[in-house]
């Protein structure tokens, strides 16, 4: 190994995407962590992180085995016409860095400035690795780094050698 | 490899953004307008040597369309005409 | 024997002998030597053959400047044309010169200096012109004979690129840089110091000289210490600062990063502030055989005496025009070299220089002319500058000193301006354009105290400036001269490229006449050192020769690489299996153990081609897969195709504007097939949308395009309609799809067990229903691709593979086959059906292709309308969808062109697919012909190089033109 770190791919995420005013949406979706107060944002509460990420944009993660119940508190075929909510928790494979040299490796595949004093650990963002789209963050001891789920392979390619 | 300034995300490398070509005129009403005004619009594209408004997508970022003014000789991403205090 | 080493001193450790092979032969060297300090010790001095006339060239710089001797190394670290002074010694190396063979002793290519004045500059433009160039590049490439690409992949390791990010970026560990390093990573900025040397130091590491009274290097090595210590400051040695891009995007090669496992670095720095600390570079003098082994650069053979404690000559002349060479006649007599005298071609040699040598002999006012002896310089020629009685002096050392040019390369990349100095006689920084600066001898401050200080200032860029160390440094002063008038002899400006003074006169008495022209012209400054030591001396020439000033002259562009950068770097980890990008979709694995054939078929997806059977060949394979649809039931995995839901009060009006017929009267529940056209009137793409309820749609679109049309879609709602209330969410990767297609496919369906009821009464054609279906959460859509009964299944893709496998395991007993793209091609093509990229090029549109009853007349304006109308008012002969039975019945390639009769005339249209049918026994096709839709039952002619092929043509939809099947 190259590099002190370790990779691991995670087991998929209750993922959903809401779009909206942000108004309108804290009305509708219920029990989500605060709403972040910034661009590139993230709050937690309980196992469940929101991530501000765009534009009337955010991303509700969780572990999966809350999916069912997102999916009913949420309720995306009832919400109303002027928000979006979709759930997207296939589409997304995570790749959790951790260890003393992950950020060694994220400057590999990733051209965003992870810096802790510019990348906070309530930092959230979509950017580039290894020239896939990927969303961005801290977890402990390193960095979760999402990428669509069709480029999951290749991304673990791409890792393997970095590390090789 | 330019920075590019977004509005939601500040500053990122080029590598996350697509290239939309330089901003056209606002569509006009393809029945309102003569085929003279209605090819004009649909063929020409500025293309100075020099400062030009363009638009970028953030597609690896936020998703946001943007526009700035890049000076096509030098990559220098400038003040455009209307941004002047 | 390393006979030339000093008995003591260098920076070098003479406890680590290490053993190398340079052209064969076997020597040893030391620990910190370099390759060239090596060869030196073991008094190796003919190193090389010249470019050109392969003349014998020796070593003549210490560092990247080093203009004469390249070598090709071997074996592991295979790599061509290092400047044998950057090469680092390392045990086992082999290395041998470029440019000569067998060896630089022997050289066959040396008879080419009998023809010296038959190949003046521009010789082979004007010899090989006719009938090209091309047709004779490679051999004179050979011939040429620099070193050729190494063949085989390194096996030791691999190559790396990395971002990083930085307050301000020091290119260059001299002394300005560290202490530029110290102002800012004491003000706690985030620094990097990237030096291209071995060790910290710069000039100091070759110079004797002292700061606070001690070596300098002891202060290089407290100040490292200190900077070691800060975690804001990154410092990387044997790494060069490359280039300089926009937006203050610098490149870093590190030659040997610390991970065995790693090659080389490249490192992509956005910086703040970029400083180009990089130093000086010795100009060399022009005169008659000054490229002649042995004759060096001073500052050079004053490194290889105190870095690496090697005397490369035994007596010497030297020959300077500034006060620098002073200093290194000093540490040469010092080191027991017996100096003959000093050539000063100033008429008064300034007292500080003088001192620096009490007692030697200084012929001021004088200049070399010539040098003489055959591989190693023997005696030189010296005359007054302003004529007089010539004397001859016995030397096997030339040292020359031409004056100091700042290393403006990094700074000139970044745009920022020159301007000449006089006092210094050459190009310095002038205003910059990025935020860069630039300090130390790089800055033209040539004194070690300037360069404390300016480097001081740079790195504190405004704040407090750290206390500067005292220094002792003789006083810099220059009297330029560019060419030695009389000399005699060839009179090299750049030995690399063997550009001498006489071609530099003949481009501009052929009017190439502005510098850049002259570069062309004569290659001068084009070689792998970019004429780091003669550039000047062309310039210079060229403003003689002109009567202008230099700086009118001007100089000529400084590009990327400051010095070589092997490709690997660039490449990084890109390299095999994700030199391109792919995609998968969670089945892959089950078809490869399944013995698919996988390859690319659009969006960088890999896809199943075909599943052969045991034995089964590709044609075998297809056919079994397409009568499997056609008589029985196949399967295939749909995924890939572009998925996007939409949700808002005006998705109806969005997708009203987006498709060219109404979408808006769908009703939920439903499907609709949908044309896309850009403005300009080319179809951009096709698909389904589905309805799922008021505001919330589902559209596909083609594999191909789906990131195209998420960026027009975007950009339309962005930029055209920001009023709109739409939202767009990609779910590419949230609906995967088993596609069930076949006469049979309700009875799998069936098998497979749903609440859904499939009957083609409750979903028909053209519908869709959420429920269940073997247990799994599925949306059933009843689309078609194949002209068959169909029913897509999308899960989420973690089901996929248990639907996967379900379908195939209920589905064996009514004969199902998986089927890849190549079936699922053939299939299309016999309905007709069209594939972007295929039947769909720039100048079809909708009514070409049968499509004019997609075009709705009741919507006033939808993308493209407008234009398709221009585009058909007065157009006659367009190019229509047709099919083609190829008779005799044969298969014709992709895009072969249909000319009238077969003859050679403007083509009439193109095959734009062929296959063979298995529902007609034949091969059938689809073109693009003039005025097809009226030629039906006509024969059109296929002309091809092996002959013409008739083909009728038929209405594009061979099977089933009226759909039963596919609304069964």
């Amino acid at each position: 190994m190259t590099y002190d770190a370790k990779i691991d791919r995670l087991p998929i995420f209750a993922l959903f995407d809401l779009k909206g005013p942000q108004e309108a949406l804290s009305k509708w979706a219920k029990d989500t962590p605060a709403f972040p107060k910034g661009p590139n944002k993230l709050t937690h509460k309980a196992s469940a992180t929101l991530c501000h990420i765009g534009p009337r944009r955010w991303l509700l993660r969780d572990d999966l085995e809350n999916e069912a119940t997102w999916s009913a508190s949420l309720n995306p075929e009832e919400a109303p016409a002027d928000i979006s909510i979709v759930r997207v928790s296939d589409t997304q494979t995570f790749f959790r860095i951790t260890g003393p040299d992950a950020s060694e490796v994220m400057s590999i595949g990733c051209t965003l400035d992870l810096h802790p004093a510019v990348f906070a650990d309530d930092a959230v963002s979509y950017t580039e690795f290894f020239g896939c789209k990927a969303l961005v963050l801290r977890c402990e001891h390193g960095f979760d780094c999402a990428v669509e789920q069709s480029f999951g392979n290749m991304i673990k390619d791409f890792l393997n050698r970095a590390t090789a | 490899m330019m920075n590019i300034p977004c509005p939601f995300c500040g500053p990122r490398n080029e590598a996350e953004f697509a290239f939309g070509g330089p901003v056209k005129p606002h569509r006009p009403d393809p029945n309102a307008v003569s085929e003279v005004e209605w090819t004009q619009y649909i063929t020409t594209v500025p293309n100075p040597l020099g400062p030009v408004e363009e638009r970028w997508w953030h597609v690896k970022g936020c998703g946001t369309w943007l526009t700035i003014w890049r000076d096509t000789r030098t990559h220098d991403i400038v003040e455009g005409p209307g941004d002047a205090g | 024997m390393q006979v030339d080493r000093l008995g003591g001193g260098g920076l070098i450790d003479r406890t680590k002998t290490l053993n190398f092979t340079f052209n064969g032969r076997p020597y040893r060297g030391f620990e910190g030597d370099t390759l060239a300090s090596a060869l030196l010790a073991n008094g190796v001095r003919l190193t090389a053959r010249s470019f050109k006339y392969h003349r014998p060239r020796g070593i003549v710089g210490s560092g990247v400047e080093e203009p004469s001797t390249l070598v090709e190394l071997m074996g592991e670290d295979a790599s061509g044309n290092r400047p044998v002074t950057t090469v680092p010694l390392r045990e086992g190396l082999v290395a041998k010169s470029v440019n000569c063979w067998p060896s630089p002793e022997f050289d066959i290519g040396a008879v080419n200096q009998l023809f010296a004045r038959f190949i003046p500059a521009g010789f082979y433009y004007k010899t090989f012109k006719w009938p090209n160039w091309h047709l004779y590049e490679p051999s004179i490439r050979k011939a040429a004979g620099l070193a050729g690409a190494p063949v085989e992949a390194p096996k030791s390791g691999h190559f790396e690129n990395r971002y990083a990010h930085c307050d301000l970026l020091i290119a260059g560990a001299g002394p300005a840089g560290l202490m530029a390093a110290l102002a800012a990573g004491r003000a706690g900025q985030r620094v990097m110091l990237i030096d291209e040397g071995m060790q910290a130091g710069g000039s100091l590491l070759n110079r004797n000289l002292t700061i606070e009274g001690k070596p300098a290097m002891d202060w290089v090595a407290t100040t490292v210490c200190e900077l070691d210590a800060m975690p804001n400051v990154t410092q990387l040695q044997n790494a060069t600062v490359w280039g300089y891009r926009e937006h203050n995007f610098v490149m870093v090669n590190e030659r040997a990063p610390e991970h065995p496992s790693i090659l080389e670095r490249n490192w992509r720095v956005r910086a703040a502030r970029v400083l180009c600390s990089t130093g000086a570079i010795e100009r060399t003098l022009v005169f008659g055989n000054n490229d002649r082994p042995g004759v060096m650069l001073a500052s050079a053979i004053q490194a290889y005496v105190n870095r690496y404690a090697v005397r490369p000559g035994k007596r010497a002349v030297i020959f300077t025009n500034n006060n620098s060479a002073y200093g290194v006649a000093a540490d040469m007599a010092a080191a027991g070299i017996d100096i003959a005298a000093i050539i000063d071609s100033r008429e008064t040699v300034p007292d500080a220089a003088r001192a620096a040598v009490p007692k030697q002999e200084i012929l001021s006012g004088h200049v070399v002319y010539s040098t003489h002896g055959g591989r190693l310089v023997k005696a030189v020629s010296v005359m007054p500058s302003n004529g007089g009685a010539t004397r001859r002096i016995a030397c096997d050392l030339l040292a020359v000193s031409g004056g100091w040019n700042p290393a403006v390369h990094l700074w000139s990349q970044s745009r920022g301006t020159l301007a000449y100095d006089e006092a210094l006689s050459t190009f310095r920084p002038d205003t910059p354009v990025q935020n860069a600066i630039s300090a130390g001898a790089a800055n033209g401050d040539l004194t070690l105290a300037d360069a404390l200080r300016s480097g001081a200032e740079a790195g504190a860029g405004g704040g407090k400036t750290p206390e500067i160390p005292a220094s002792d440094d003789l006083p810099y002063a220059v009297e330029p001269i560019w060419r030695v008038e009389q000399a005699r002899g060839k009179a090299f400006l750049d030995m690399q490229n063997d550009v001498s003074v006489d071609d530099v006169h003949l481009a501009l008495r052929e009017g190439y006449d502005n510098v850049e022209h002259v570069k062309r012209y004569t290659t001068g400054g084009m070689g792998i050192d970019q004429g780091k030591v003669g550039n000047i001396n062309i310039i210079g020439t060229v403003a003689i020769q002109k009567g202008l000033p230099l700086d009118e002259v001007g100089t000529t562009t400084f590009r990327a690489p400051y010095t070589p950068v092997s490709f690997g770097a660039i490449g990084g980890i890109r390299e095999g299996s994700v030199s391109l990008p792919y995609r998968h979709t969670p089945i892959t694995a089950w078809n490869l153990a399944n013995g698919a054939f996988m390859y690319e078929s659009g969006a960088r997806w890999r896809r199943p081609g075909y599943f052969p059977r045991t034995g089964e060949g590709f044609q075998d394979a297809v056919n079994r897969e397409c009568r499997a649809v056609r008589n029985d039931v196949g399967v295939y995995d749909g995924s890939p195709l572009g998925t996007f839901e939409l949700k808002g009060r005006d998705v109806d009006k969005f997708l009203d504007h987006l498709y060219t017929n109404i979408m808006s009267t769908l009703k939920p529940g439903r499907a609709r097939y949908g044309l896309m056209l850009s403005d300009d009137g080319l179809v951009a793409d096709d698909g389904v949308a589905l309805r799922l309820s008021k505001d919330r749609w589902i559209i596909s679109t083609s594999t191909g395009h789906a990131d195209a049309m998420n960026a027009h879609m975007e950009e339309i709602l962005q930029t055209e309609f920001p009023d709109y209330n739409v939202f767009i969410t990609t779910v590419t990767s949230q609906w995967n799809n088993v596609t069930i297609c076949g006469p049979k496919a309700r009875e799998v369906m069936e098998a497979l067990g749903t609440a859904i009821d499939i009957s083609p009464e409750t979903l028909p054609f053209m519908a869709f229903a959420d429920g269940h279906v073997a247990g799994i959460p599925a949306r059933i859509v009843r689309v078609s691709f194949t002209g068959e009964l169909s029913f897509e299944v999308n899960v989420a893709p973690r089901d996929l593979l248990a639907l996967w496998e379900m379908t195939l395991e209920v589905g064996a007993p009514f004969g199902i086959a998986p089927i890849g793209s190549e079936a699922n091609h053939v299939l299309r093509v016999e309905k007709g059906f069209l594939s972007l990229g295929h039947e769909v090029d720039g100048p079809i549109d909708p009514y070409d292709l049968g499509l004019g009853w997609a075009m709705s007349k009741k919507k006033a304006d939808y993308f493209g309308k407008r234009s398709v109308a221009l585009r058909r008012d007065g157009t006659t002969n367009r190019r229509e969808l047709v099919g083609v039975i190829p008779e005799p019945d044969r298969m014709i390639p992709e895009g072969a062109p249909l000319t009238p009769g077969g003859e050679r005339k403007a083509t009439e249209g193109f095959v734009t697919a062929c296959v063979y049918s298995t529902v007609h026994d034949r091969w059938v096709g689809l073109a693009l012909l003039e005025n097809g839709h009226s030629r039906h039952g006509e024969t059109v002619h296929v002309r091809l190089n092996e002959g013409v092929i008739p083909a009728r043509v038929t209405p594009p939809i061979h099977y089933d033109p009226e759909g039963e099947r596919l609304r069964s």
